[in-house]
């Protein structure tokens, strides 16, 4: 029962080069952050949606992010500064390795992979940093009413620095949007460590050697510039504005 | 993949280059990477400046930083993503779904966002948290919003629940 049908490659597609002219593998890839900048944009969205609801009293940034590695004096905004600074000379390094890949350079993609491996993970400590120092929280602390477990009841007591539940510096959804979001974005780095990784073992293996393309680099590239274009949004709502 | 179909492009290689063009894009990469190294140096310097300059919370910073974030995201999504060198349905298909879905959040957030805090219309705030802030403000000389001076006469700075 066959049935043939001419198919007019100038008015219809035949199955025969993609509309798209790209490979199966980068498409999916792209699909996959726009549904994980969906994701991002919506947190970011309710962010600014409860920041607003609580506009007065939601702590100005600047006032809690002041820390500096080695420096005991108030230094707002350096130290998320050089994190970005970090990630986007990391960002810097994987475009590199990609246009390396594109020559078939194995020793090129090999260094530029091997500092965009470097950079994240320099950022990931960055961020545990961070994050220690906001848990900590100051010296001076601030009076908050605190659940006693013991009493059952409420009891009005100094805490320092913020968690889930109270939070040093303002409103308790401050902190609560601060970790469920720079964590969203740093277990993003993470997994693009180890990604990344996994990449590098194959190229220092010749795995892209024998296959003749390192197409591999250009997508795990396009994951790793996301992480980069999240953080440039969180920066700007975070600590910026 | 090609022993089955001889006349498919092979996508996986279409990208590759020469040396010699290698070092166009290279230098290509490197000015997008100082524009996007400037901005992040500007934003900060004027986050910085924006208390002293009496611009802290003024609607014009909230654009300035809005404005140069979308250039870097730009720069990113379309120089080191590559998306300016893929195909225009492509691009159409990336960027379109997403921007009709997320400006329509943005509008329903900036709209239907106003009955937050329903009756009135105003969200309660324990008075701890605004003495707090208000103290905070005044010993880093930031503006003080109007909302954050009613009410605080100084006494009663202890926090209740469930109010």
């Amino acid at each position: 029962m066959s049935h043939a049908v001419e198919i007019d490659s100038k008015t219809a597609w035949g199955g025969g080069q993609s509309p798209f002219r790209m490979s199966y593998g980068k498409i999916f890839m792209w699909f996959f952050l726009v549904s994980d900048a969906l994701t991002f944009s919506g947190l970011l969205c309710a962010y600014g949606f409860i920041r607003h609801k609580y506009v007065s009293v939601w702590p100005v940034a600047e006032n809690v992010f002041t820390h500096f590695p080695g420096v005991t004096a108030h230094v707002p905004l350096a130290y998320v500064g050089l994190m970005t600074f970090i990630l986007i000379m990391s960002s810097v390094t994987m475009v590199l390795a990609v246009e390396a890949g594109h020559r078939n350079d194995r020793k090129g993609v090999t260094l530029w992979m091997f500092f965009t491996i470097i950079g994240g993970l320099m950022f990931v400590g960055s961020q545990a940093w961070e994050w220690y120092h906001f848990i900590e929280g100051t010296e001076a602390g601030a009076m908050r009413s605190v659940w006693d477990i013991d009493k059952g009841q409420y009891v009005t007591k100094l805490i320092h620095g913020a968690n889930m539940t109270y939070n040093e510096y303002g409103v308790p959804q401050f902190a609560n949007f601060f970790f469920f979001i720079t964590g969203f974005h740093g277990f993003h780095v993470f997994s693009g460590v180890v990604i990344n990784c996994v990449i590098f073992i194959n190229v220092l293996l010749g795995t892209y050697e024998k296959r003749g393309h390192y197409e591999m680099i250009e997508k795990v590239g396009l994951y790793w510039h996301f992480v980069d274009l999240v953080w440039v949004f969180v920066f700007t709502f975070f600590y910026l504005l | 993949m090609s022993e089955f179909h001889d006349d498919y492009p092979s996508y996986e290689t279409m990208y590759q280059h020469d040396e010699a063009h290698g070092k166009q894009i290279r230098s290509k990469l490197w000015k997008v990477f100082w524009l996007l190294l400037a901005i992040t140096l500007l934003e900060l310097f004027v986050g910085f400046k924006a208390t002293s300059w009496g611009l802290l919370g003024s609607t014009f910073l909230k654009f300035f930083f809005i404005f140069f974030t979308l250039v870097k995201a730009g720069g990113i999504v379309l120089v080191f993503m590559h998306l300016i060198d893929e195909t225009k349905f492509f691009r159409y298909t990336i960027l379109l779904p997403y921007s009709i879905f997320i400006s329509y959040l943005i509008f329903i957030v900036l709209v239907e966002g106003t009955y937050c805090g329903y009756p009135e219309n105003k969200t309660k705030v324990n008075p701890a948290l605004k003495e707090q802030q208000r103290k905070l403000r005044e010993h880093h000389g930031q503006p003080i919003p109007a909302e954050l001076m009613e009410g605080t006469s100084g006494a009663a700075a202890t926090e209740k629940h469930g109010e």
